[in-house]
């Protein structure tokens, strides 16, 4: 029984991670809180339904479509609307994401109806046991490559030119244009790779959740909990916080009932708001920005 | 986290300046002609202007809060749903409705007080999202504790001795008088010593203290006042609608729709809010009519056009349009 609890938390907790990854880098880069976060979840979540229920094929190959279509949107959108409000205030961004979810929310109610939608592999029930815990292959193979994306995402930052050019921006947004960066170009770029990471969690959340429309909702509440208590900005430290909160979410629905899991959830928030405001491995410098 | 200077003034400035003779009777003459309207208008009409009211207390509470402090209550409307509940508790318990409604603003002050204390030691972000998250467990908590809430199956209010087109009259008219309230009090708090504080730690929080400002005590009045606000107005909607359920009492659209309305008509200002409500709940309400199935999708676009064209608030796009004219002209 423990040691089921474990491991449901756990490889719920690689997903967790990845649709976390993404929301903390644009608020710790930008200190643009993505309202719209959840809604490229659920967008990346229908591209990989859409390719199954058409050409039958498998979500984990669908996964690099999501992620160029989410880029393509989050690049569009970010150039087009958010960088034209870097220079204001937080709470202009907060409302632009918020109507930017309202329209993608109904765009795809118009399309895909709010039925909900699932996608069924042939190995989607099937599961596998390692002494008395319950493994299912699906929820393994989710939480493998959910990790090794975020690891990928984490070399990506610290290897590449751009991924330095995009830590450098959120460092100090003055001095990187006398190093021959644009910020604004940063900005598309964080922006586009931050909801490709959304899309990829979108396509993994296919095969374990219903698919609506609205099932961004969802997640947006579990990112900011997740993003906060591994510190903004933090690519380690929101995948931490991602298996962290899998496993505080999986011990309270099995000791103290599903319903109290958000009630948990929100209570871990406000001690860390209020005891360590820069998260379990986040520096203070992130996210205080703008 | 500063603002655009712009939105941080008071609206008497430039182009108003030269009306400001004619304010005084233009505002009688609307009041006044609030006043009459359920004898001029239809049922349909009376409704929308009642929520327009409604909505206008709430993007005056959060005026108060954004607008003053600079703190970001994203969440505010966790206190609209605290009044909703109040009301409809203590109105299932036995008592009496007028207590009820006075209630409903003292249990949201109180809760604001105590809750701020330790909230409003965060900054930014930080804040809005801990306000965002505290109206979510709200709506989870009502659902767990059940009993005379109503739990998740909502909290039907017993029916009082008027007919519904006597309800909405007399609902109507509270609206209208909160919202001429909220006004006045914040016309008020613009010229009050609190006033003043709260916009110089808005500006600098170390610079307020500095001047000797008691912030903590400025900033958690500031936010109780805006959750009486609120409140207020949630326990005459929770009566109103007459069935209350969690997840439209503590509904984030309503402080989103509050904090859009207190964008349009700009922040800072007493009537700026108002200004807002009337714009957007009108304009939301004729989309609703015309597109039924796509009216959210219009809805964001207008959203993203209102923060892209003129994030300082009609008042001062007007302004900069009439300016522009006369430079011309």
């Amino acid at each position: 029984m423990l040691g089921q609890t474990i491991v449901n938390g756990l490889l719920l907790g690689g997903l967790y991670a990845i649709a976390a990854v993404g929301f903390s880098m644009v608020w710790g880069v930008m200190g643009v809180i993505n309202m719209a976060h959840g809604a490229f979840i659920m967008v990346g979540a229908y591209v990989s339904y859409f390719v199954f229920a058409t050409f039958g094929i498998d979500p984990f190959l669908s996964v690099p479509l999501s992620m160029a279509v989410l880029f393509v949107l989050g690049y569009g959108v970010q150039r087009l609307l958010l960088n034209r409000l870097m220079r204001t205030s937080l709470l202009l961004s907060l409302v632009l994401t918020f109507g930017l979810d309202l329209v993608l929310v109904n765009i795809f109610l118009l399309i895909f109806s709010a039925d909900l939608r699932s996608v069924n592999t042939f190995y989607t029930s099937r599961s596998f046991a390692l002494g008395p815990v319950l493994i299912p292959y699906v929820r393994l193979a989710v939480f493998v490559f959910a990790l090794a994306l975020a690891a990928g995402f984490y070399v990506f930052l610290n290897r590449t030119k751009a991924g330095q050019a995009i830590l450098a921006t959120a460092l100090d947004k003055e001095t990187v244009r006398l190093m021959g960066v644009d910020p604004l170009k940063v900005y598309a770029l964080t922006a586009g790779v931050g909801a490709a990471l959304a899309g990829a969690a979108g396509s993994f959340a296919s095969m374990l959740f219903p698919i609506s429309p609205s099932m961004g909702i969802t997640f947006i509440g579990s990112v900011f909990v997740i993003t906060v208590l591994g510190g903004i900005g933090s690519i380690e430290g929101a995948v931490l916080a991602g298996l962290v909160y899998g496993l505080i979410q999986a011990f309270a629905a099995s000791l103290l009932g599903v319903n109290f899991q958000e009630i948990v959830a929100f209570l871990i928030f406000l001690l860390i708001l209020v005891l360590r405001p820069q998260g379990l491995l986040g520096k203070r410098f992130y996210g205080e920005v703008a | 986290m500063s603002l655009p200077e712009q939105a941080i003034l008071p609206a008497s400035r430039g182009w108003l300046e030269g009306t400001q003779r004619l304010a005084m009777p233009a505002l009688v003459l609307a009041v006044a002609l609030m006043l009459a309207a359920p004898f001029l208008v239809g049922g349909y009409w009376v409704r929308i202007l009642t929520s327009v009211y409604m909505y206008a207390v709430v993007a005056q509470g959060l005026n108060v809060i954004v607008g003053f402090a600079g703190y970001h209550a994203f969440g505010n409307s966790v206190f609209f749903g605290v009044g909703a509940y109040v009301v409809g508790v203590a109105v299932t318990l036995g008592v009496p409705v007028p207590i009820a409604f006075i209630l409903a603003p003292i249990v949201s002050m109180l809760g604001a007080a105590i809750i701020g204390w330790p909230l409003l030691r965060l900054k930014g972000h930080y804040f809005a999202i801990a306000t965002v998250a505290l109206n979510m467990a709200m709506g989870d908590l009502i659902i767990n504790v059940g009993g005379v809430t109503g739990g998740a199956e909502g909290l039907p209010l017993p029916l009082g001795s008027l007919s519904p087109a006597e309800l909405n009259r007399l609902i109507y008219y509270l609206m209208l008088g909160s919202m001429v309230a909220s006004v006045l009090l914040v016309m008020w708090l613009a010229r009050a010593p609190l006033g003043y504080a709260l916009r110089a730690l808005r500006d600098s929080e170390v610079g307020a203290q500095v001047m000797g400002i008691n912030t903590t005590l400025a900033k958690t009045l500031a936010w109780a006042i805006s959750a009486g606000m609120t409140g207020f107005v949630g326990g005459i909607w929770g009566y109103w609608i007459n069935f209350i359920e969690p997840g439209s009492a503590f509904d984030i659209g309503v402080s989103v729709n509050g904090y859009i309305m207190m964008l349009i008509g700009g922040m800072g200002s007493a009537i700026g809010p108002v200004i807002g409500a009337f714009f957007f709940e009108i304009l939301s309400t004729a989309i609703w009519g015309q597109f039924v199935k796509i009216h959210l999708l219009i809805l964001g676009i207008v959203i993203i056009l209102v923060v892209m064209l003129m994030p300082e608030g009609l008042l001062f796009y007007l302004q900069r349009v009439f300016r522009a004219r006369e430079k011309r002209g």
